[in-house]
This record gives C-alpha cells, structure tokens and sequence, in this order.
C-alpha cells in the first residue's frame, strides 16, 4: 500500500453510489432508452437444430403497413463476421456471423430480422415470412458429434473436433512431471467420470442495443449492455467496415452480464446494420425465450479422470480428458473456459505429474462461452469430486485428505503443472478456518446418531482457486489470446480541487463505482463525496484491453491509483514552486501538498494547486497545464484468489430433495476494499453456483434437437426458497503482485459450489454407495440414483 | 388490426388516459404509454416478478394482465412509493442492507416486501423468503433482500405500520 495515511475508504461498507436511482425506479436500462423516431427490430430464429437455408420470402412481410425493411443473409454483403479471439495453435478456423450461414446449426440461430413501428407490429411481420428449411440430421449430445458418421456442423471443419489441446502444454516452466511413472508407482487409481451441466448467467435483464446512425456525421451510437464496450467498439467497426473513429458506444445500466455480456453477437450487427439502412435509431431487446436460445450458454463438460494416489494418500498423479460441448460454432473466446478447466484442474494440491486432453466438440446447439467463472468451477467439480472419491477408496477423512496434499503457505510463486503460477495464498489456515466455523468434529458425530433416526446428513468440503485478473498482455499473447490484459483510468482534478475518475470499466451491479471512488478518495486522500466516477462512454473512457469482469476491478484499481500518483508528483512540483521550497521537500499529505516540517505554515489544498495548475501562470518548467494523469496499467500476473467451503445438507431419501443445514464460506480475495459488497459479490456467485449445482440446466431433446428450457418455467433459476444463508469468513493474504494488494473476487464463489454440494449429497447417501457425478444434481435425478442403489 | 381503446387508471395517486391497442400488455402501457420505466420486464410470462405493480392495493404481475383490464383501477409502481424526497422505508432499508446489486429485479422486490409486511408486520426471514418466492433475483442469493425486508418491516411497525 503506497498511501501515506491511514485508509479512510478502504475497508470500509461505503454505501452504493449506485443505489440512489435504482431504488426509486429511475435506473436507465437498455429497454429505456428510445430516442425520437425509434423504429423496433425482430428477429425469427430458427425452429430447428440443423437445416438447411433455401430461400426466405419476405414479400409478405415487407407488404405490411408499418413494416420500414426485412434483413436476411442476402443483406451481409461486405458485412464481416465477428473473430473468435481466443485462437489456441491447432484450432480450427470459427467465427460468428449476423446471419446462420446458408443452414441452421442451432435452435435459436438468427435467420432474419424484420424492423417495423412497434415490437409488436415486427413480431407480427415474423411471422409472415417464408423460409424453405430442408431439415438435416443433427446431434446434441457430445459423445455422438465424435462418432463414425455423426452429422457434420461445420462442414469446412471435416468433422466435429474443433480443437485438441494437451496439458501441459504452454508451459514456459516446462513442468511436466512424469506421468506414467506416477501411475506405475500408484498403490490405488481412482477414476471418476462427470458430466457438469449445461446452463447459464440467464440475467434478470436481457441483453439489448439502440443503434444511432448519424447519416450526415457518419457516426453510430451504440447504446449497449455489453461488459467489454471497447472490444465492440473494435470488431463492430470491422464487421461493418467503417472506420472505429466513427463509432461509440454508450453503456447504460446493466441488469446483470455474468459473462454472458462479455461475447460479441450476432444482433450487435443487426441493429447497426438496420439503423444505417434506415438513418433512424433502431431497437432490439431480447424476450426471455430469445434469451435462453440465443445468448451463449456455459459449463457443459464431459469430464474422465483418473487419479494416482499412494495408500498415505498422497495425490501421485492426475490424468484426463475433458470433452467441451461447445454448441454449434466458437463463440467469442472460442474453448477458452474449457482451456482454463485444464489449466486449474489440480487446484490447491501439490500434484506433480499431470496430463489432460482437452477436447473441443461442435453439437448442434447454442454456442458454449464466456460465463462467469469461466472454466475453473468445472475443474473444481471434477478434482474436489475425485479428492472425495479418493478419501473414500483409501479410507482417509476428505478433510485429512486435502491437509495432506495441499501447497503450503511457504511454498509461494507456486508453479503449477497446469501452467499458471500461483501468487499467494495460505489453503491449509483456510480449511481449517472452514471446518472449525462449521464444526467438523460435531457434524460428522451427528451425522452417525442422526441417520439411526433415518436423517441422511452429508458435509462436502470444496477448496477451489480463482485465476483471476487475466493479464499480463504478454502472457495472453503466449496464450494466443487476441486481446490486452490491461485497464486504463483517467483522473483529471478540477479547478476546485475535485476529482473526475474515468474508467474503462462497466458496473453490472457489483459496486464498481462506489468501489473505484474508495480508491481515489483514499489515494488522493480526499472526501469520497468530491470524487465522480464517468463510466460507459467509449468517447471518453480509456480503452480496456480486456473489458468487464466481476474479477477485473483489482486490475482497474491499481490504474487508478498509478494515476493518481503522477497527479500527486505534479501537484508536489507546481506546490512546491508556490511554496518557494525545493520539490523534495514538499509531500502530498490528507489531501495538501505542504512543505515537511512546516505543514502549519507552508501548505496548499489540493485546490489552491489545481486552481494554478488551470490558469497556469507559474509552472514549473515541463509542465503541461491542468491537472489530470492517464495510467495504463498492464498487470504484472495473474492473482489468485483461493478458499474453502463446506456445504452441510439433509436429503429425503423417499424424494431426492435436498435441505441445507448449513454453508460456510471462507474465502482469501486479498486486500478486501468494500467488505459489504465483496459479501454480495460471494453470495451473487454462490447462487450462480449453486443454481447450477441443484437446478438450473439447458435440456436438449436428443430426437428434435429442440431446446426443452426456453421459458423460466422450464429453466430454473434458484429462488428465495432454494438457496440457504451463507455464512462467511475471509482470510486476507494480499497479493503481492498488486499494488494495494487486491485480487479478483467477483466470481469466486461459483468455483467450489457444485463440488461442496456433490460432495455433501455423495456423503449424506454414503451408505448406499451413490456418487452424485452429474450437474444439477436435480431432486428427479437424484431420486433415480438413489432408486438404482436400492434406497 | 384492432382499433385503439382508450383506458382511464389511476396511477400512484393520479388519474391518467391512455389509448392502447386491446392486445398491449400493462405492463408496455406503463413503460411506454405512461413513461414510466421503473417497472421492469424480466421474463413476460409471470414467473419472475419483475414487473410486480399493486394495483388495488394487491401484488399483481403487470405483464400478465392486458392494460385494457386495469381501466378503472388504482395502480402504485415503484415511482409512487416515496413520499416526495422521503423514501419509503422499504427503499431507504435494500440500500442499507446492500439488497440490490444491478438493481433489476429491485422495483419488483421492493413492493412485493411492502406486499409481505402489509400482510405480516413482523415477518421471519422464512416467511419472508416463503411469501417472496415468486420474485427472482439474479445477483444477490436472496439472503440481503431478506435482511432489507426485515429491517424495513422494523422501521415501518414503528412509523405506525404504513405501507
Ligand atoms: S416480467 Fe412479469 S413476471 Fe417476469
Ligand atoms: S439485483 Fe440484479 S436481479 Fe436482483
């Protein structure tokens, strides 16, 4: 920490900034937003899972009254489509288009868009259209895409793998360990196979845009919910061919993203191309079902592992494969989550000799992308799964287990075979600290009394590690990474002394402004009240290399506060001209820059100095007029956020439900900023993952194709009832690779959910050997296991 | 297409005219016709709560009514709960208790906890998270909402119970 007095902000529950307006109903969303002469865009979809386009008849629809223009793939000509940025070496040549390309490859893949006066007169004009669909065979399930003679989605692709990719692999350490060797010395192998299903952030709001086209200026306004505006700015000019300079995008408030919003899709084309054939603004909002087809699902693995263990328990070993279900085509950041499920597989756990095919498969459904946690709560599925497996197989208590094998507190830069080097952390204090705060010792005594009653009780332990803060630039360049790592921040100080903080960063509901201005107010040691935060306006906030994530505000931090060290260095030198001093005497302090040893008497307010600073009178020699810095800040590497929890829950036997007695949460994010909203943060993700974990899944029929849960009816999302209080704890261990010492927490809580939940359910049933392997584990599928097992 | 109907209704506190096609939900009436956009859409088929109005002092769900059935009626949505530049406590108790995140579903599940502690001056977190199972939140796990409701339910049995 760098700040030269106590910190007043952070630390500290500052209340939202954010709340004021969306408490009173007067947040502006994407759906508010309807400039005069606003015409409305629909969007037919396909019905069907793989057919092919013969023609579209749109005479019917362009005849209506009201109807302004059809759009079909006949209308992309020098439209581009959108690049998969994540392109590993071997992968296989996959973009997204505005339009399905000459056939359907999934239910829900746009086929042509109609825009008309009203939403409802364009769905109306939906349904007069004409397409000739010649329906082809499909496949939705993974295994089947690699058979012999599976329908082919992508048929420049030769077949259905899209990418093979072995760890370790990209591995600058080259530790590679020996596999077989650990395999051969193995007193026990334990193998696991899992299935994590597919589903989504599925955010209360969906997703939208307003496009402005400006025929006389040439510019496009974009207002959009996207998580990552720079990035859009970037490819939607190159997909339209127009010059970048031309557009802007303008982010308004954001119903929730969870990753869904970090993608570039198809409609982001639509609307602009809709709006620069008409010169007026056009809008599209998504409704619940496009929603669920459309935007890009995630998870959906098929996992194998096998794992080598010595009879003292000792992990010797881990080997597998990984098959990601990537939907009909690479979306955005192409096998990205299903890379980082390799890359995170052996957790916090000193395994040396490690190997895993990842395998990325084409099936006819939505595509598989960007959802918060990103290919690490996958991994944790399958390690903590198979740490209980193990425990089992040699009779060894899963938390002893874990103690026995994990990577000590001194034991930091930790170089995993998976290829990441972890900063710091201290797992076994944050075991312990879990299974003291749920009191392990009692539950497991109960749990023996109470299933004499017929009470099944489980406890699963889930330890988890969080890769977050993705940068440095350089090592996603090694990672063939089509993006910077980095995140930019302005700060200007006014006249009077007050700050202005613009930032590349997008707030989708955790707190970001309030977050960031705790940070100015701290560093440039002023009342947070005299800090703005200007957030969501490509034509005034820095570029991001990387965008908005719930683990980014770390990165984004540190920007700010080298900012507002070079605003502190000038003020010193313009400070020290008034003050007659020599600028080494002079010191920025509580906000004055005043003269060491004599701060009574020979001291400016910040004000006095950036009041000189504008009329810029007497400045020192070399410097600019004003005061204001722009800091881009490339992280130095990655952090690792870190933790355990432990899920405590009762299943009715007679029913598969499942009723929570307890989770305990303790998690290590680092120098927290804001305690009350990192609480949020882990309870938001919590649900995410246990949402997941229990309920939510996208169902595909194997027959039709056709996506079963395309309403919330059928999708669903954890509710009041569903989910139990949370009880959390943290340990601090700053990363040392920031400044300020914050790691990326946004998401962690979505990492260990399902394999605590897993591990719980697993244990309460132990006596009947069922092993809950497959995600969610719903009450039906868990009646059935435990029907198989005779329970 | 049909023609145009007018409907008369009532909304936080006064009377308003509309002309709406019959097949136009409430809830687009009040976004569009009404102006007022607090009220949000999260799902239009009754199951998330977004868009949850009082309309005769009861919780209705506005995208699923037609705005033609509401002529006639008394409607409060979340711009009429405040008293000028008072919250309600409701309002004052979700910012407090950080029981709103993107803020979303937030309209929705500030009357739908009006609704509850109306009916229950002193609800337990399980009977709040019982009565407020039809209002999704996507952000929050629930457990800061519940704490808001209950803060809020203490502050209102003290103002005199007034919802
Ligand atoms: S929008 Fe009405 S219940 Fe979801
Ligand atoms: S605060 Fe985002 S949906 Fe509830």
């Amino acid at each position: 920490m760098t700040t030269t007095q106590e910190n007043r902000w952070i630390g500290v529950s500052a209340p939202r900034r954010e709340d004021a307006p969306l408490i009173r109903g007067r947040g502006r969303y994407i759906a508010d937003i309807e400039p005069a002469g606003t015409v409305h865009m629909a969007i037919l979809r396909s019905p069907y899972a793989h057919a092919r386009i013969n023609g579209i008849d749109t005479a019917a629809a362009e005849a209506l009254d009201g109807v302004h223009c059809v759009l079909t793939a006949d209308d992309l000509e020098g439209i581009g489509d959108f690049p998969t940025i994540w392109r590993l070496p071997g992968q296989k040549e996959c973009t997204t288009p505005a339009f399905a390309p000459g056939k359907a490859r999934y239910v829900g893949e746009p086929v042509a868009a109609v825009v008309a006066d009203s939403r409802y007169l364009a769905e109306d004009a939906l349904d007069l259209l004409d397409v000739d669909y010649e329906i082809l065979d499909h496949v939705v399930d993974v295994e089947a895409a690699l058979a012999d003679g599976a329908p082919v989605i992508n048929e420049d692709m030769g077949d259905n793998t899209i990418i093979e990719y072995t760890f370790p692999g990209i591995n600058a350490l080259g530790v590679a360990g020996d596999i077989d060797g650990a395999f051969e010395e193995a007193d026990e192998i334990v193998s696991g196979r899992f299935k994590v299903g597919r589903y989504s952030g599925v955010a209360l709001e969906t997703r939208g845009h307003v496009a402005e086209w400006d025929d006389l200026r040439q510019t496009l306004t974009l207002h959009s919910g996207s998580q990552v505006a720079s990035l859009l700015r970037t490819e939607l000019a190159a997909a339209l061919g127009i010059p970048e300079t031309s557009v802007r995008i303008l982010t308004p408030n954001i119903g929730g993203a969870f990753g869904n919003q970090w993608d570039r899709y198809p409609e982001d084309i639509l609307v602009s191309l809709a709006s620069m054939k008409l010169g007026r603004p056009v809008k599209w909002i998504e409704d619940r079902r496009e929603a669920l087809q459309a935007t890009v699902h995630g998870r959906e693995q098929l996992q194998e592992w096998q794992l080598a263990a010595s009879s003292d328990g000792t992990v010797l070993g881990l080997k597998g494969r990984v098959l990601s279900d990537q939907g009909a085509h690479l979306h955005s950041v192409g096998i990205g989550p299903a890379w980082v499920t390799g890359a995170a597989a052996v957790n916090q756990y000193k395994i040396a000799n490690y190997h895993c095919d990842v395998v990325g498969v084409a099936t006819n459904k939505t595509p598989n992308s960007t959802f918060r946690g990103f290919g690490g709560p996958e991994a944790m599925f399958g390690i903590e799964r198979m740490m209980d497996k193990t425990a089992r197989r040699l009779g060894i208590d899963p938390a002893e287990l874990r103690r026995r094998n994990m990577i000590q507190a001194d034991e930091f830069p930790y170089f995993s075979p998976g290829g990441a080097v972890y900063d710091s952390g201290n797992y076994p204090a944050a075991l312990e600290k879990a299974l003291e705060a749920v009191e392990y010792d009692k539950v497991r005594e109960e749990q023996q009394s109470l299933r004499d009653q017929g009470v099944y009780r489980g406890i699963g332990i889930s330890s988890y590690i969080h890769v977050s803060g993705f940068g440095p630039s350089a090592i996603l360049g090694i990672l063939d990474y089509y993006t910077g790592g980095y995140e930019g921040s302005t700060v200007k100080i006014d006249p009077h002394g007050r700050a202005t903080l613009y930032t590349g960063m997008i707030p989708m509901g955790q707190g970001t402004e309030t977050t960031l201005a705790q940070v100015a107010a701290d560093h440039l040691e002023i009342d947070i009240a005299n800090v703005r935060v200007v957030w969501g306006d490509t034509d005034q906030t820095p570029y991001t290399g990387f965008g908005s994530a719930g683990s980014r505000s770390n990165v984004a931090a540190v920007a700010v506060i080298k900012a507002i060290e070079e605003i502190k260095a000038k003020a010193v030198r313009i400070g020290a001209g008034l003050l007659e001093a020599d600028p080494d005497d002079v010191a920025y302090a509580d906000g004055r820059i005043s003269v060491k040893g004599a701060e009574e008497m020979r001291s400016l307010s910040l004000a006095d100095v950036a009041q000189q600073a504008y009329w810029a009178h007497k400045l020192p020699e070399g410097d600019q007029p004003t005061l204001e810095a722009t800091y881009v800040y490339d992280p130095a590497n990655f952090t690792t956020a870190c933790g355990t929890h432990v899920a405590v829950v009762d299943v009715d036997i007679d029913t598969g439900k499942i009723d929570w007695v307890k989770y305990v949460v303790v998690d290590d994010a680092g120098t927290i900023i804001n305690p009350l909203l990192v609480e949020g943060q882990i309870h938001g993700a919590l649900s995410n993952g246990l949402g997941g974990a229990m309920l939510e899944e996208f169902v595909y029929d194997e027959e039709s194709g056709q996506l079963l849960s395309s309403t919330l009816m059928d999708y669903l999302v954890p509710s009041f009832t569903d989910l139990p209080d949370f009880e959390i704890h943290h340990l601090v261990t700053p990363s040392p690779h920031t400044e300020g010492g914050f790691k990326g927490m946004g998401e962690a809580g979505c990492f260990p959910a399902a394999g605590a939940l897993a591990n719980a359910v697993t244990d309460a049933l132990s006596h009947l050997g069922v092993e809950a392997d497959q995600t969610p584990v719903t009450p039906s599928r868990l009646w059935s296991l435990i029907d198989q097992a005779g329970g | 297409m049909a023609e145009n109907m007018s409907v008369v209704i009532n909304v936080n506190g006064a009377g308003r005219a509309v002309s709406v096609e019959p097949r136009k939900t409430l809830a687009d009436a009040i976004r569009e016709d009404l102006g007022l956009t607090g009220t949000h859409l999260g799902c239009e088929h009754g199951v998330c709560g977004a868009c949850t109005i009082l309309l005769d002092g009861e919780v209705v769900r506005s995208c699923l009514m037609l705005a033609v059935q509401a002529d006639g009626a008394e409607i409060t949505t979340i711009e009429g709960i405040a008293d000028g530049d008072d919250l309600h406590p409701m309002q004052s108790a979700f910012s407090e208790y950080h029981g709103l995140q993107c803020g979303f579903c937030t309209p929705g599940m500030i009357l739908a906890g009006i609704d509850v502690v109306s009916r229950n001056p002193d609800p337990s977190p399980q009977e709040i998270r019982e009565e407020m199972g039809g209002n999704i939140c996507r952000c929050t796990g629930y457990q800061k909402i519940v704490e808001s409701v209950q803060a809020a339910a203490a502050v209102m049995s003290a103002e005199g119970g007034s919802a």
